[in-house]
């Protein structure tokens, strides 16, 4: 009972506190909603196309374009305004559409489509192999209707039409393509991908910031004061434990709730997903009681905390997906936690994992819980004795 | 006038000094921060991937694609090697050793005469699609000349060229050239590196925390009675705001500058022509300014300063493009990134680092965030001397 009473002062006034209810229920899904706006996948190619006026044929290649699966397309005004696009990332190449292609295919010119990007830059070039496929595709029917015109019968015109009408039924080389790997090692894109890592990365942060509670309530002699009453420090710490797990478990089901409702996101096997999301609650509340007796301010933990909170993210891969950095990255990646906790999602959303798959995860998080509390407790019992 | 506001800025700055927090975010988080992205981005900012060829085949053709693969231009996004067999190239594919695999089956040059050609293959990975995309496409260009080709045929015999001619035709296009080519056009810009975004993203993100770290001082002398001390001082209370401004200021500069030097030096973040972002640097320390002093007119007690500010700082931060790559946000958010200093600031950098020039090159940006901090200064102007004289 005195371990609930304890809990419920201090959730109390971490409840009353209206900037802690800012950072624990409405930045984290600002945060997802963006992240998993962005985040569309790493699967794409965009690419910005300007029409100086190609007539018919630039508009059937803008078609041909936005119907290739890897590619995505955005419209721009000017060649300036694509440019600038492509040199700031916008889209990865630009697509110059000429004036009068109708009028040079049927002339029996070669149209060139002129592709904005750096010789010196590899993602680039890529997206420029994307569109030159398209483009050349595109070209083989105005080849066939100029070599029947001038072999066969009819005008250009006529062959357009008639290559348009004989291509389906003409067997083409084909290039098809097997996966030979469909078990994904990254989460998928969308809200699928920010919602997970946002709720490893804020139950984390906010149990960092967290921490000058504890502070606080060491600063104005609360624990002295509850230790002169018959009350065992193992109680008073316990009573700490359990608000920090409680914070982080009601943040982690508003950010469950709130994927899962609004933005649809499968969470995975239920059982695995509450084990998860409770394990990840007590190394949480962990670092939230470690942070609370190793800053000496609250300042300190309100400015260290988040920081510090942000980079192991970025270490852990809630911030991009550790597959895409150096092999030494992942393995430095891998002293976090929020590595552990990210794999454990991408096996569950990814991979329809179950908590089997999962053990040696849980396993990870449940020694960063006992060492996190175990180093905490330590402390805090010094200022309890 | 000059002389205690100088002196009020000294003091702030040094108690700031002595605070090590204020060191933490000024300088040690957002370092730290862009040395971590920079070290987890070595080398991914460029593409480049092993692709796998089986060639069963040995033809004339299968020969030709595995040229085009080596070809200049492909070199510095693909390197090719060699597989024995599908299943050997799938395993390589499984275990990521290489990105994708192109499999040409034996019988392949012989059939793409015939009615009858065969597949190509592109085995592929979920954890690598753009890698398996960029190797189809490239096999996709090549076939499709031969395609175009078998077209050209069957268009021919449909617009009443003799059947018995098929094979004089055949010849006849496979000397033809698909006649609408892509042309690639240099842009001039430099590519734009992760270690360029994030190094004034991160510096930008920690300095808009200066808006709570004075914001929330403010309160806090003003509840030990530093303030009403001061005001009885022949002070004006605008002297003691012009003091508060400029340690913010010169706190701010020092920060940003400090971290450019450093991440220019340590981490090759390209920061662009120094004098035009300096410009912009000081534009956007200027708009923090403003932005702390309208946190001060509004807030009445230090709780309240707090959390407008932490609402501040992290609204402007994901507004502004601080976290994610700006340029990879929908239209949407890229237009709303320009109601924010830092999201204008963020633009500039990025300018400067990519498409490069001077001054020019943020007028623009400078401008906005000019507008910005009048409109933020003048709200602040009227309400911050009341939270002087309360």
């Amino acid at each position: 009972m005195t371990i609930l009473a304890i809990a419920r002062v201090s959730i109390r006034r971490i409840v009353r506190d209206r900037t802690a209810l800012f950072f624990i229920v409405v930045l984290p899904i600002i945060v997802i909603v963006i992240i998993g706006a962005t985040v569309r996948g790493f699967s794409t190619f965009r690419v910005g196309v300007v029409d100086l006026g190609a007539g018919q044929a630039g508009r059937q290649l803008v078609t041909a374009l936005d119907r290739a699966g890897d590619i995505q397309v955005t419209r721009y005004s000017s060649v300036a305004a694509l440019t600038k696009g492509v040199a700031r990332s916008e889209v990865s190449a630009g697509v110059v559409l000429p004036a009068g292609m109708d009028t040079i295919e049927r002339r029996g010119g070669t149209v060139t489509v002129g592709v904005l990007a750096e010789q010196a830059n590899s993602t680039q070039q890529a997206a420029v192999t994307a569109v030159s496929s398209v483009i050349t595709d595109q070209g083989s029917t105005i080849q066939a209707a100029r070599f029947a015109a001038a072999h066969g019968s009819g005008s250009f015109d006529e062959n357009l039409a008639r290559a348009l009408s004989v291509g389906p039924h003409v067997q083409r080389v084909e290039v098809r393509t097997v996966q030979a790997e469909s078990r994904a090692n990254t989460l998928p894109g969308g809200f699928s991908y920010s919602a997970p890592t946002e709720l490893v990365l804020f139950v984390f942060i906010n149990a960092l910031a967290g921490g000058a509670v504890i502070i606080e309530t060491r600063r104005l002699g609360m624990y002295e004061r509850m230790a002169a009453a018959p009350v065992r420090p193992r109680t008073i710490i316990a009573g700490e434990t359990a608000t920090y797990v409680t914070i982080a478990l009601l943040q982690s089901v508003m950010i469950v709730a709130v994927g899962a409702l609004f933005f649809g996101v499968s969470w995975g096997n239920p059982l695995a997903a509450i084990v998860l999301i409770l394990a990840w609650a007590v190394v949480g509340a962990g670092a939230g009681m470690l942070s609370g007796t190793l800053f000496r301010t609250p300042e300190q933990a309100g400015a260290i905390g988040p920081a510090a909170g942000i980079a192991l993210g970025m270490l852990g891969g809630c911030m991009w997906p550790l597959s895409i950095v150096s092999s030494t990255m992942r393995a430095v990646g891998h002293a976090t936690p929020q590595a552990w906790a990210v794999d454990a999602w991408t096996s569950l959303l990814a991979r329809g994992g179950t908590i089997i798959s999962i053990a040696p995860q849980l396993a990870v998080l449940a020694a960063f819980a006992a060492a996190f509390l175990a180093i905490a407790t330590m402390r805090l019992r010094r200022v309890l004795a | 006038m000059i002389g205690s506001a100088l002196v009020i800025a000294r003091k702030d700055l040094r108690q700031r000094l002595r605070d090590r927090s204020a060191i933490v975010l000024g300088l040690v988080a957002p370092l730290g921060i862009a040395a971590l992205m920079s070290f987890a981005f070595k080398g991914t900012d460029t593409f480049h991937f092993t692709l796998g060829i089986v060639d069963a085949d040995h033809g004339p053709v299968a020969s030709a694609l595995i040229q085009t693969l080596q070809q200049p231009s492909l070199r510095q996004i693909v390197t090719i090697s060699p597989a024995a067999s599908p299943s050997l190239a799938s395993a390589e594919v499984r275990n990521q050793k290489m990105a994708a695999a192109l499999v040409i089956p034996a019988g392949f040059s012989a059939s793409v005469a015939g009615g009858h050609p065969l597949a190509i293959t592109t085995v592929t990975s979920v954890n690598n699609t753009i890698a398996g995309s960029v190797a189809s496409s490239i096999a996709s260009s090549f076939v499709a000349q031969l395609n175009a080709d078998r077209l050209s045929v069957a268009t021919a015999l449909a617009a009443g060229a003799p059947a018995t001619q098929a094979q004089r035709l055949a010849a006849l296009a496979a000397d033809l050239r698909i006649p609408e080519q892509a042309v690639q056009r240099p842009l001039g810009a430099h590519e734009l590196k992760t270690i360029s975004y994030y190094s004034p993203g991160m510096a930008i993100f920690f300095l808009l925390f200066t808006v709570s770290f004075t914001s929330r001082s403010f309160f806090v002398d003003r509840a030990q009675g530093m303030i009403d001390r001061m005001r009885a001082a022949p002070i004006h209370p605008v002297e003691i705001l012009a003091g508060k401004a400029l340690s913010v200021f010169a706190y701010g500069v020092v920060s940003l500058a400090t971290i450019a030097v450093i991440t220019s030096a340590a981490f090759g973040a390209n920061w662009g022509n120094p004098l035009a972002a300096g410009a912009l640097g000081l534009a956007l320390v200027f708009s923090v300014v403003c932005l702390t002093a309208l946190v001060i007119g509004v807030a009445r007690t230090q709780r309240q300063a707090e959390g407008f500010s932490s609402i501040i700082v992290f609204g402007l931060a994901l507004l502004g493009g601080n976290f994610v790559f700006l340029s990879s946000e929908p239209p949407l958010m890229r237009r709303l990134a320009l109601l924010t200093p830092n999201g204008w600031a963020m633009r500039g950098f990025t300018d400067l680092a990519t498409i490069g020039g001077g001054f020019g090159t943020v007028v623009l940006p400078i401008v906005a965030i000019l507008v910005f901090s009048a409109v933020v200064g003048t709200a602040a102007g009227l309400l911050a001397s009341r939270a002087v004289t309360a």
